[in-house]
């Protein structure tokens, strides 16, 4: 049955990369060389409907929502292999990641039937209203309050760190109906639409000077009860249930999305220490070595883990293995380019992370704490498969309102 | 072939966690540690009982017809228990040597024996730090083997070992007899004595000439399989650390609550899980890759011992520091695998040479 499966994979990936080659260039790598921000959207805009239009968006949704009816295997192995041409489709990953797989699975069906197909096209992008200032982490202690009214809810509060939301049409938001009741059991999942009335956008532009991240203001916005996803006092879970999907349907890139080690060896050879190619010494070498046999050591790790789920076996730690790895060593690796790099090093501060390190070091700190911090990527390794106890909490089991 | 293990590797891995951990006994591997010349006996019958010298020699030469995949399998549950004799890696390695290098004659007369377990191989390459050197001080004349190598690991107690010596200034391999009369063996006190290492003079040996050609290159395709079945010995040591660490930190508490619930103590075992997660896949792409003969071969054997040493060294030493002052006693079982991580590490030579050799294979390309 597997090998069945492995199989059709396989085929899948071969027409998958045929497709991508013939019509991923154009919108791809050059095509994409002093774009603004507004023409780059609008080419990756053009990039998600043509890929809708083969079936090569909303893979693993069902076919009467506009997907393609098939596994999130399918998905990976076409996020793997789109991977690695550098597409403008950065805007999408959230939109498409977390709030519209939530959507079918969580609203009535003809709202679905309604949104999804648009965003699979790219005609619109939803963003997540998750984190804020004072719950990232923790992100049971958000803030934000849904009140009920009749047959609408009334939401006040402020988001932080919201990806795309300047271009987002919809959103999907965790809010806190109840804070008389312990943090977690107090939340409930909605969607709203961005332009309704009481709802600011405020970009946060971040250490690389990009800003792609955003606050977003909800100044008693008022949304129908309809527009709820999951029970009230569900939304914990239900965020859960995303991040559970997205794991597993991203590509995942050992370089944790910087340059590769190839640019990182080419680098080393031209660039010289005291007269010889740096290539030549010994602590150079040490840090080749270093990222080598991590990124090597991811891919297996990645490869396996596909195997075992197209063996049906549950998906164990890779994910939270691979990004803390994956962003520590591109940190690393970013800063003894720059060393190496000296005068010429300087500039470059406009370019792509994965085509420049200094793009690629000034935002690797976010890379270490967006999706998961790397402490809270040791806890999860920790706990959930290692088994160790859960931190101290003071807060558990506490009513949110009386927690400091 | 896959990187999934299939149903047969699964039961080889299974039948030698049991063995291997039946045979496990701290108070006596200890008992070793102050005994040089002396190992595990127990555990090396056991290893023959098992057929694990046999696994990667081909049925035609009475082994078990696998190969590096299925002996990494072992290797890993024997370094779980800081196997108390090196004999499984040691003849695994002059078996490979003689199937690489050696003609029908040898292959016929040694392997069976190696399989069977009734002889001990090991090698003898290195001449200090170097473990492919390019000055060797042992020389190879008229079929005779003169000169002393170092600490050779299983070398109190292997039959017979192949020797890297210079040919008319040209690295050669030669086979010899540990009991011939001309052998002189001084037994080491190390502080992991059960790893047999003994310091071997030769004096006229008598040696059967491998090849006539440049050995280095074959020395090293050599020292790849034994890198990488030594860092599966290692990453199963250190697996071993971590559990232990991890196991302690459940149920020892300190300030009114188990020392598992501080991160800086439960981030520490997270840490050992995710060196030792990486280990294990570097060294098993490298057995995939030395199987299928790929290019990528030595660049991936490297990074496995790379790899293997940091993830035991990490794992030894601050499996001690969770366990606190009891970790350091004699005690303690942690020492042992202190004392083996370290071993390990200074065996085949450094992680440096070893770093070098990573870059060394991406500059050829990758």
């Amino acid at each position: 049955m597997s090998s069945d499966l492995f199989h059709e994979l396989e085929q899948y990936r071969e027409r998958a990369r045929i497709w991508l080659k013939q019509h991923a260039p154009r919108f791809a790598g050059e095509a994409r060389y002093n774009l603004t921000d507004a023409s780059d959207l609008e080419l990756g805009r053009r990039w998600m409907a043509l890929k809708h239009a083969h079936g090569y968006s909303g893979i693993s949704l069902p076919k009467h929502f506009g997907g393609a009816g098939l596994s999130q295997l399918h998905q990976a192995v076409f996020a793997q292999e789109e991977m690695s041409f550098n597409l403008p489709t950065l805007y999408f990953a959230i939109s498409l990641g977390q709030p519209i797989p939530i959507l079918t699975l969580y609203a009535p069906e003809e709202v679905s039937r309604r949104f999804v197909p648009p965003a699979l096209r790219g005609e619109h992008i939803w963003a997540q209203l998750f984190s804020e200032p004072s719950a990232g982490s923790d992100l049971g202690g958000l803030r934000t309050k849904a009140v009920r009214d009749g047959d609408n809810w009334i939401l006040s509060g402020q988001k932080l760190w919201t990806s795309w939301a300047q271009y987002a049409d919809y959103a999907v938001i965790l809010a806190r109906h109840d804070a008389s009741v312990p943090k977690h059991k107090g939340l409930t999942y909605f969607w709203l639409d961005m332009r309704a009335p009481g709802v600011t956008v405020r970009p946060v532009r971040l250490a690389d000077g990009t800003h792609d991240v955003n606050e977003v203001f909800l100044d008693g916005v008022c949304i129908p009860d309809s527009q709820r996803l999951g029970g009230i006092g569900d939304g914990f879970a239900v965020a859960m249930h995303t991040m559970v999907i997205e794991r597993y349907a991203a590509g995942a890139d050992e370089t944790g999305y910087g340059p590769s080690l190839q640019q990182f060896m080419a680098l080393a050879h031209n660039a010289r220490l005291a007269g010889d190619p740096s290539l030549a010494d010994g602590r150079v070498r040490e840090s080749i070595a270093e990222a080598y046999r991590l990124q090597q050591a991811l891919v297996t790790m990645r490869s396996k883990a596909f195997l075992a789920l197209v063996r049906g076996e549950e998906p164990g730690a890779e994910g939270s293995i691979h990004k803390l790895v994956s962003a520590r060593a591109r940190q690393k690796l970013s800063e003894l380019a720059l060393d190496l790099e000296g005068p010429v090093g300087y500039c470059g501060v406009h370019a792509k992370p994965k085509e420049n390190w200094v793009a690629s070091w000034l935002a690797a700190p976010t890379a270490r704490i967006a999706g998961g911090t790397d402490e809270i990527l040791l806890n999860i390794i920790a706990e959930k498969i290692l088994g160790l106890p859960q931190d101290y909490r003071p807060d558990k089991g506490l009513r949110f309102d009386q927690i400091s | 072939m896959s990187i999934l293990h299939s149903d047969e590797q699964r039961l080889i891995g299974e039948s030698a966690r049991r063995v291997c951990s039946q045979m496990y006994s701290g108070q006596d591997l200890k008992a070793l540690l102050e005994s040089p010349g002396r190992y595990d006996d127990g555990f090396w019958r056991a290893c023959r009982e098992m057929g694990w010298p046999a696994l990667a020699i081909p049925a035609e030469y009475g082994g078990l017809g696998l190969g590096l995949l299925e002996f990494i399998i072992v290797a890993e549950e024997a370094g779980r228990a800081v196997a108390g004799a090196p004999f499984l890696l040691t003849s695994y390695a002059a078996a490979e040597a003689i199937l690489l290098a050696g003609d029908e004659a040898l292959k016929s007369e040694l392997l069976p024996a190696l399989a069977s377990g009734d002889k001990i191989g090991t090698l003898a390459f290195a001449e200090g730090t170097d473990p492919v050197p390019k000055d060797l001080t042992a020389t190879l004349a008229d079929g005779r083997i003169s000169g002393v190598k170092q600490a050779v690991v299983g070398g109190a107690h292997a039959d017979i070992a192949v020797v890297l010596a210079s040919r008319d200034g040209v690295p050669a391999l030669g086979l010899v007899d540990l009991h011939d009369p001309t052998v002189t063996r001084d037994i080491l006190h190390t502080y992991d004595n059960s790893r047999g290492f003994a310091h071997i003079a030769f004096d006229g040996t008598p040696a059967r000439v491998l090849t006539a050609l440049d050995a280095a290159d074959l020395a090293w395709s050599v020292l790849n399989r034994v890198a990488i079945g030594l860092a599966a010995e290692q990453a199963g040591g250190a697996d071993a650390c971590m559990e232990l660490a991890r196991d302690y930190a459940k149920t020892r508490h300190a300030f009114g609550q188990p020392i598992g619930k501080f991160q800086a103590v439960k981030h520490k075992i997270a840490e050992m899980y995710v060196a030792n997660q990486i280990a294990k896949a570097n060294c098993l792409e490298a057995a995939i890759a030395i199987t299928e003969g790929s290019t990528r071969a030595d660049g991936l054997a490297a990074a496995a011992r790379v790899s293997a040493i940091k993830a035991y060294d990490f794992a030894s030493r601050e499996g001690i520091q969770v366990f606190g002052g009891i970790g350091a006693t004699w005690a303690s079982d942690m020492h042992l695998h202190l004392r083996r991580a370290r071993s390990c590490a200074a065996m085949l030579g450094p992680r440096f040479v070893w770093e070098d050799r990573v870059v060394a294979a991406l500059e050829s390309g990758w």
